[in-house]
């Protein structure tokens, strides 16, 4: 099976599409002339309250997601939506979120002004969503920084003309691509050039390249949800049968006496974070045991379902 | 050096913390909590002594 083109079409400057991926097609993101930055959102087709999300994305991937990654839709479900396939430029962001015409007003003095958040909001009104429905975005060749001390700084890109990025779709998407509007900062190198945006049927090459993932029972569906009703209102009133069942709650402490010889004790001594425990030997020791712990046990890198291990039910 | 005398120390555990400890135990080759504690001391101690 070798991949076989579907559909092709050019992103004017200034907007985006919405574009229905379904499972084992490949979405390809290409520069036309260079340098473009490119913001991306991604929904479950079938249900748009699930949606790629940067947040757990980053924490699994980094800062600087490639090739080889996932893009993650948010918790309860934390599903891996796509597979990252390839990537000829390997500069990506998931730490600003999309542009809004808010910034180009603030900073600028822009009544109106092209920006990722409105973009976005018009391709997804396609299917009926409403500017409240736009997530933070992926933003393909988008060069940022984290610098000493925490501050992130955007620079100039270098993406050449053909330059692409292609991800795999695991589930049926509406996938939704625009060209970033900033074109007073230097995102896009100060200029706003159009996208050329390509779905495929996946070759088994590209099927074959996904890492097999486990299936966990926390990765929950509606039909696990204690309320699996969309709200349809806006106003917030209370629910008077509203009982609280959060999991595990309450939490119950217990102690547990460790005896521990006088080598024993000298170990804690020299292990034990005073700074943080004070004379707190309890506690002291509990830190010491559940650090043991991860560096013994953990596989799951920052929470990341482990590709070892099997799914635990 | 001074001898350090031997000495018992209380952790304050929640039901969730204890599961894990429990799921553990097998997995660390003890029987107990206490023993159990006491194996990850002597070890991160070990990791320490050779950074
Ligand atoms: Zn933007």
């Amino acid at each position: 099976m070798t991949r076989t083109l579907i559909s092709e079409e050019i992103i004017a400057p200034g907007t985006g599409k919405a574009i229905e991926l379904l499972k084992g097609q490949v979405l390809r993101i290409e520069q036309v002339e260079g340098g473009q930055c490119v913001d991306f959102n991604a929904f479950n087709l079938h249900d748009y309250k699930e949606f790629m999300h940067c947040g757990r994305t980053r924490t699994v991937h980094g800062f600087n997601p490639s090739a080889g990654t996932f893009l993650w839709s948010a918790p309860p479900r934390e599903n891996a939506m796509m597979y990252f396939l390839a990537d000829t430029v390997g500069r990506n962001d998931v730490l600003f979120p999309r542009c809004s015409a808010f910034l180009y007003e603030s900073a600028y003095g822009f009544h109106d002004h092209t920006n990722c958040h409105d973009i976005q909001a018009e391709a997804q009104r396609e299917y009926g969503l409403t500017p409240d429905d736009v997530h933070d975005s992926f933003n393909f060749f988008m060069f940022t920084e984290v610098e000493v001390g925490g501050t992130v700084k955007i620079d100039r890109q270098s993406s050449k003309p053909g330059d692409h990025v292609e991800l795999l779709a695991l589930m049926d998407v509406l996938a939704v691509p625009n060209v970033c509007g900033a074109d007073v900062m230097r995102t896009s190198n100060f200029s706003l050039k159009p996208i050329r945006v390509s779905v495929f049927q996946a070759s088994a090459e590209d099927l074959a390249q996904v890492p097999a993932l486990p299936r966990l029972a926390s990765q929950r569906t509606p039909a696990q949800f204690r309320n699996p009703t969309i709200k349809a209102t806006r106003e917030l009133t209370r629910d008077p049968a509203y009982r609280p069942e959060f999991t595990n709650a309450p939490i119950r402490e217990e102690t547990l006496e460790v005896a521990l010889s006088g080598e024993e004790a000298a170990m804690l001594d020299r292990l034990a974070r005073r700074e943080l425990y004070g004379d707190d030997d309890g506690a002291a020791l509990r830190d010491v045991l559940f650090s043991w712990w991860e560096t013994r046990f953990l596989t799951a890198a920052n929470g990341a379902p482990s590709m070892e291990t099997d799914a635990a039910g | 050096m001074p001898e350090i005398a031997p000495r018992t120390v209380t952790l304050r555990l929640n039901q969730q913390q204890l599961e894990l400890l429990d799921r553990t135990l097998p997995r660390a080759g003890v029987t107990d909590r206490a023993e159990l504690v006491r194996l990850a001391l002597r070890e991160a101690a070990e990791q320490e002594a050779a950074r």
